[in-house]
């Protein structure tokens, strides 16, 4: 495995062991930087650090956490911090890495956040499955209260916060932040109307800042070691490290923690040890279901913000899964359309309706009875979602079919050829009436 | 900056006020926007996306913040990337929308294919098919062919009972959730809710018992597909076969504005098929409660009267208007001759319209020379309010309106059981639009889970709190001198006797601490609006009326929209018969009687100085054995009504009265609202309008009045009632169309367009400034606390009533006889649910089932009136509303 980071930034568990240990994780400089913080800064500098940083929000969107928080206005009380570890994209395991192994860092993550923004709570949602997860992390919550990191009066600072752990049921859609919040509050799992945006009106309609679990354990860093020590790393626009979660067709899946701006081949061949049996690339889903499918020939794309889009997709939360030619293209899709069907929220009828119709044409096809004209209906399909679905989550069910139609339409045309069209008079009953 | 906002809408200029939404902006220039999730009366949650348009905003330069202009010289628009919800986006200043463009074109027909790819297209046998959004717009943005998979289609059950009187079928729900919305914000009933999720969402009822809600029938009016109906009228008719006739509910005082939609038959008899809610936003907005959408079939019951009975050998037999007319007269004048005007009385009930009441007074005080008449019986017994008269809400009201700054005052009164409407209206002016709602009661009601305020007073003791709450006002310094000088006389007076009500003095007394009173006292006396309503279980005390009549005047809270009383008076036309003076110490339009009052209701039917009666509508045997005993031992009795009542059966002559939906005539409701209501359907042959019959036997007394219809009755009540004089029929109808209206469907769930203010009310004392109100207020008897059990007699909702009883849907709502008792007095008494209890007071006793409610507090025991065997009345009286009582079990 190559090492292109002399420290992992968040990842600092792969340096030290036992880093979830909190004495050993104060003796590796834990808590220096809330201790910092609440010595010697005023909340509205930790927020221009992290803007100055450029710390970008790691769940997908990539939205500049200073920025976010100070959205936050001042005179409202009280403030929420909700933490968004509700990791649920396909192929993504970072935030579960990060919470199990070092915990403590989400933490104070967390802690100078809130003292930025002014927040006396913060609750974090995972999904459903996190029991696990969710088992040391409280603990660690709890060795934090005792060494007096959170709680009234954290270090006699006059600051107080607590943390709660919150596990939903389970389900895609409550990692979209408006929907996370409506299910903390124990509504239905499904998002809300925008604006009012969460920074205004957010959990109990208070104001409130979301951010990926992965994006908060990013800011202790930062704020111990100063703007320049971070953005050393990653690139002017993308500044800092990442975590990429690789999976697939690879020697070596797992996290791996890259300064932005790495090469996907790096990831891919020196992390991932290249493609089992030596097989050549075929496709790269960079963010999950959500991806737009790259070739194989993208390769060389560096893996930051910008040259992800340039290249027509997105860096998104860094799950990186690698297809290789034993894998049919057609077949990869509709795996992805049968989680959207089986995720759709069904709050907006593109979304609810279109993925059911999507997964009802790919299982025609894929099942061997599909014909030219099911093919195209794809295209319309998307074509008819996208843009009018309520939230993210529907729209991103459009460029992972509409790629790949792109990419391997020769394997949708192989598997529908011979197939009969269907011959039934297409006549335009209402209009033959009126 | 300004309040208002220019946009244009496919090239339409138009202006509205900042904050409206584009669907509402283009509804006003006739743009159809369309929509199904979208409501105007509920939360905006842009979910169906049918109602997507492209949204342009003019241009500006970032960094100058100068607009951007084209070639032209004009500012460009920036159009946003995506098409926006118009059901969600506000206006803005100089926003382009293209609603009719291609691309919204092309958005609409997608989301279109979306919900019909399972829609199961059943419009041939489906109830909402002609009326129905998804037809309609599917006709007309909706692509003619079908490219989903009919093998795939997601199937649900076809008829998913939901509630027993609501079924559902998922295949054509379409998830806009207005029904579950409609339930938690406007019926205040969240007993709706999507269970899982994507395609397999669908809709469920949490509550036990499914639906338990008084208003499920508006969730299948604002559905805008076929997925709600109700069991009533499933199948009964297509829309567009039926008449739609414009009507007044008539089962209790808020006088809803009802639709009748009436189909011509095989017999080619006109049948009434449904009720649906007639928008009017300043009485019931769009909605109807359970009661009056479901219990319109006395009209239509075989068990009617069809023709005059009379009284021979013991049994009454058919008999022919002219015979039984000519023998009423006969026996009337004989009884008149022998024994004096004065034996002869008679009692009509408050569901008659307003020309049957004035010609039943018009018959006794002038043909037959009595003023021993009365609606007070059954559940108008306990109630008669004159607040009205001089301090009844301001002209203009309207509660949809009520909001911040205004103080609501509810005394005594569970609305939602008693006026179902004005329940989720007064609701709305607290949660929706932050109204200070205070509700105080006897118990705990319904009304508290949205009033910001609440007290619970002991029972019998509600006059001393609103004389508390006006001793406070007074102290406080609160009271509005200007108005009181304007309008009213004897301030001082009253001031003088307030001093032995001070907050202090009423707490321990009450129940309510002074700290409370002076609270309420504070908020109502200081807010903008006030407006108290007050209902029976209050109590029936000449001190609560004169208090609070007080309480509205010196605080300037009457005479103005917005402001004064409304009792919670229990049938259609209440306050006509107030009005019209069928008491016997009041003529007409509250004007003093000279001489001798009459006999009341309860005074006639106990004593024995009454030789014969005619009984309109009413059926005072049921309610008391005395009464019974009365009636039986009467010389002669008339009785008109539609059904062989108790009375009836005890009658010499009983005569067929039509029904509401079979005649016209005028309701005024408890907010003095005069309101028409037209013919539906075909009567029975030989039944008469009950105007009719009075004019009938008058005549046969010597009358000449030749009345030849209900307006012309009106007409003269115009000319003798001042009160009345604008409310010729004329007047009292406004152009209401009731031809279907495809947008008002679509946007407001319902075929009728009407948005009226029909109806008039009439002037207060409060508004004409030539009279003044003379305050004057009653010493209280005094209160005796009790260590017995308090039995409460509310008025409920699904009662026993003889009109109800028809409506074979709503049997299962119908309160089973039993008494409700509070969990501490059940564990005391060793109770538990189902068990008997003796419930005795006075030597009277009668045994029931309780069951354990934790809406009661220890002490009190609860039987409402008007149900099977009447329990209620024969422990309390008819005109009291509670008694000690002692309970044991049995």
């Amino acid at each position: 495995m190559s090492k292109v980071l002399d420290r992992h930034l968040i990842f600092r568990h792969r340096d030290i062991e036992n880093i979830q240990n909190i004495d050993t994780y104060i003796k590796d400089d834990g808590y220096s930087a809330l201790k910092k913080a609440l010595k010697e800064m005023k909340p509205v500098d930790v927020t221009n650090e992290v803007k100055s940083a450029g710390l970008r929000g790691r769940g997908g969107a990539g939205f500049p956490a200073g920025v976010k928080w100070s959205f936050i206005p001042k005179d409202i009380f009280p403030k929420y911090v909700v933490v968004n570890a509700d990791e649920s994209e396909p192929g993504t395991f970072k935030d579960r890495e990060i919470m199990e192994k070092n915990p403590h860092l989400l933490l104070e993550g967390i802690a100078l956040c809130a003292y930025a923004v002014g927040a006396s709570a913060s609750y974090i949602y995972g999904r459903g499955e996190f029991l696990s997860t969710f088992r040391p992390l409280q603990q660690a919550i709890d060795d934090a209260y005792k060494h007096g990191f959170l709680g009234e009066n954290i270090l006699g600072s006059g600051f107080s916060l607590d943390i709660r752990l919150h596990l939903g049921a389970g389900a895609y859609i409550c990692g979209e932040e408006t929907a996370l919040l409506n299910s903390l509050e124990g509504l239905m799992g499904q998002p809300r109307n925008r604006p009012p945006f969460p920074a205004v009106a957010g959990l109990y309609a208070k104001p409130t800042v979301i951010n990926n679990v992965e994006t908060l354990s990013g800011v202790p860093y930062i704020i111990l070691n100063g703007i320049d020590a971070y953005r050393k790393y990653g690139t002017d626009r993308s500044p800092g490290t990442k975590i990429f979660s690789l999976s697939g067709r690879v020697n070596r899946p797992g996290n791996y923690e890259l300064p932005l701006g790495t090469p996907l081949r790096h990831l891919v061949e020196e992390c991932g040890g290249g493609v089992i049996d030596g097989k050549q690339v075929k496709g790269i889903l960079p963010s999950g279901a959500a991806s737009s499918i790259m070739g194989g020939d993208k390769l060389d794309t560096h893996l930051d913000y910008e040259s992800m889009v340039e290249a027509g997709s997105m860096l998104g939360s860094g799950s990186v899964i690698i297809l290789d030619e034993t894998i049919n293209g057609v077949w990869a899709a509709k795996k992805n359309i049968d989680f959207f069907r089986h995720e759709s929220c069904g709050k907006c009828s593109p979304c609810r309706e279109g993925t059911h119709w999507l997964k009802s044409v790919y299982t025609k096809i894929v099942d061997g009875h599909g014909t030219k004209q099911d093919v195209d209906m794809l295209g319309t399909i998307i074509g008819q979602m996208e843009g009018n679905c309520f939230c993210p989550l529907g729209e991103f069910v459009v460029p992972g079919v509409r790629t790949s139609l792109g990419l391997y339409m020769d394997e949708y045309l192989e598997m529908v050829a011979g197939n009969e069209e269907a011959s039934q008079p297409q006549k335009d009953l209402i209009h033959t009436f009126f | 900056m300004s309040d208002q906002v220019t946009l244009t809408i496919d090239g339409k200029t138009v202006t509205v006020p900042k904050g409206t939404l584009i669907v509402e902006a283009a509804k006003q220039i006739e743009q159809e926007i369309p929509v199904f999730c979208y409501h105007g009366k509920l939360s905006q949650v842009g979910m169906c996306r049918m109602c997507l348009v492209e949204v342009g905003t003019p241009m500006f330069d970032r960094a100058t913040r100068e607009p951007v202009l084209d070639e032209n010289g004009v500012q460009k628009i920036g159009f946003f990337p995506k098409p926006m919800t118009a059901c969600t986006t506000p206006v803005s200043e100089g926003m382009v929308v293209k609603v009719d463009s291609g691309a919204a074109l092309d958005d609409r027909k997608a989301v279109l294919e979306f919900l019909l790819t399972s829609h199961p297209l059943d419009c041939p046998v489906c109830d909402k098919g002609g009326e129905c959004p998804l037809q309609d717009l599917t006709m007309k943005h909706g692509s003619g062919i079908s490219r989903f998979n009919y093998e795939e289609k997601q199937h649900f059950p076809k008829k998913y009972p939901l509630g027993d009187l609501i079924v559902l079928d998922m295949e054509r729900c379409v998830i806009c959730t207005r029904c579950i919305r409609f339930q938690s914000e406007i019926a205040h009933d969240p007993v709706l809710a999507i269970e899982n999720r994507g395609r397999h969402a669908h809709i469920v009822s949490y509550s036990d018992p499914p639906f338990d809600s008084h208003y499920s029938g508006n969730a299948t009016d604002v559905c805008p597909v076929g997925a709600l109906t109700t069991k009533d009228f499933r199948f009964g008719a297509r829309s567009w076969e039926m008449k739609n006739v414009p009507s007044i509910c008539n089962h209790c005082g808020v006088g809803c504005n009802t639709v009748l939609g009436t189909r011509k038959g095989g017999s080619g008899t006109g049948q009434l098929k449904r009720v649906m809610p007639r928008q009017n936003e300043t009485v019931n907005e769009l909605w109807i409660c359970d009661k009056g959408r479901f219990g319109h079939h006395f009209n239509e019951s075989p068990n009617r009267l069809t023709t005059p009975l009379i009284r021979q050998d013991g049994q009454l037999v058919e008999s022919t208007w002219a015979d039984v007319l000519p023998f009423i007269g006969e026996k009337i004048s004989s009884i008149k001759s022998a024994n004096g005007s004065t034996a002869l009385g008679g009692i009509a009930g408050a569901r008659l319209s307003n020309e049957d009441l004035y010609l039943f007074q018009k018959l006794f005080r002038q043909i037959i020379g009595s003023n021993n008449i009365d609606h007070r019986v059954g559940l108008n017994a306990n109630f008669e309010d004159t607040t009205a008269y001089t301090v009844g809400v301001g002209v203009g009201t309207d509660l949809s309106q009520v909001g911040k700054g205004s103080t609501i005052l509810v005394i005594g009164s569970d609305l939602d059981q008693e006026a179902p409407i004005l329940y989720i209206r007064v609701a709305g002016a607290s949660v929706k639009r932050s109204a200070h709602v205070i509700n105080i009661g006897g118990r705990r009601t319904k009304l508290d889970a949205q009033a910001q305020t609440s007290a619970y007073y002991q029972y019998g003791t509600a006059s001393y709190l609103v004389l508390g709450i006006l001793a406070s006002v007074v102290a406080q310094g609160l009271v509005n001198q200007e108005w009181i000088d304007r309008h009213a006389t004897g301030f001082s007076e009253i001031t003088k006797l307030l001093q032995d009500f001070a907050p202090d003095s009423v707490a321990d007394t009450t129940g309510v601490s002074s700290a409370e009173i002076e609270a309420i006292a504070k908020s109502y006396a200081e807010a903008e609006n006030g407006i108290i309503i007050f209902g029976h279980e209050a109590g029936n005390d000449p001190a609560l009326g004169a208090a609070i009549e007080a309480l509205a005047a010196v605080t300037g809270h009457a005479g103005k929209p917005n402001n004064g009383v409304i009792a919670v008076l229990p049938h259609a036309n209440s306050r006509g018969a107030a009005d019209m003076g069928v008491v016997p110490n009041r003529l007409l339009g509250y004007l003093p009687l000279e001489g001798e009052a009459g006999l009341s209701a309860e005074q006639m039917l106990s004593g024995n100085s009454i030789k014969g009666m005619i009984i309109a509508g009413a059926d005072p045997a049921s309610e008391s054995d005395t009464y019974r005993e009365c009636l039986q031992n009467l010389d002669f009795l008339v009785v008109q009504d539609l059904f062989l009542t108790e009375t009836a059966q005890l009658a010499d002559v009983v005569l067929p009265a039509k029904a509401v939906a079979e005649r016209d005539g005028t309701f005024t409701n408890l907010e003095r609202r005069v309101q028409t209501f037209d013919v539906g359907i075909d009567s029975p042959l030989l039944a008469w309008s009950d105007w009719l019959i009075l004019a009938a036997i008058a005549g046969q007394l010597g009358a000449d009045w030749g009345y030849a219809s209900a307006d012309g009755v009106m007409a003269e009540i115009t000319q003798e009632v001042p009160l009345y004089q604008n409310m010729a029929f004329e007047n009292l109808v406004a152009p209401v169309s009731l031809d279907r209206q495809t947008d008002h469907y679509i946007y407001e769930g319902m075929s009728f367009t009407a948005d009226v203010h029909e109806g008039i009310q009439w002037a207060t004392v409060a508004e004409n400034e030539q009279q003044k109100i003379t305050l004057q207020l009653v010493v209280p008897e005094n209160h005796t606390g009790s260590d017995e059990i308090t039995l409460v007699t509310p008025r409920i909702l699904y009662d026993g009533g003889r009109l109800l009883a028809e409506t074979d849907v709503v049997q299962s709502h119908v309160f089973q006889t039993r008494a409700l008792l509070s969990s501490v007095d059940a564990k005391k008494l060793g109770l538990n649910n189902g068990d008997s209890v003796t419930i005795s007071q006075n030597g009277t006793a009668v045994n029931l089932p309780i069951q354990i409610s934790r809406m009661l507090n220890e002490g009190t025991i609860l039987i409402p009136r008007n149900i099977e065997g009447r329990p209620a009345e024969r422990l309390v009286g008819s005109s009291d509303v509670h008694a000690s009582v002692k309970v044991k079990k049995s």
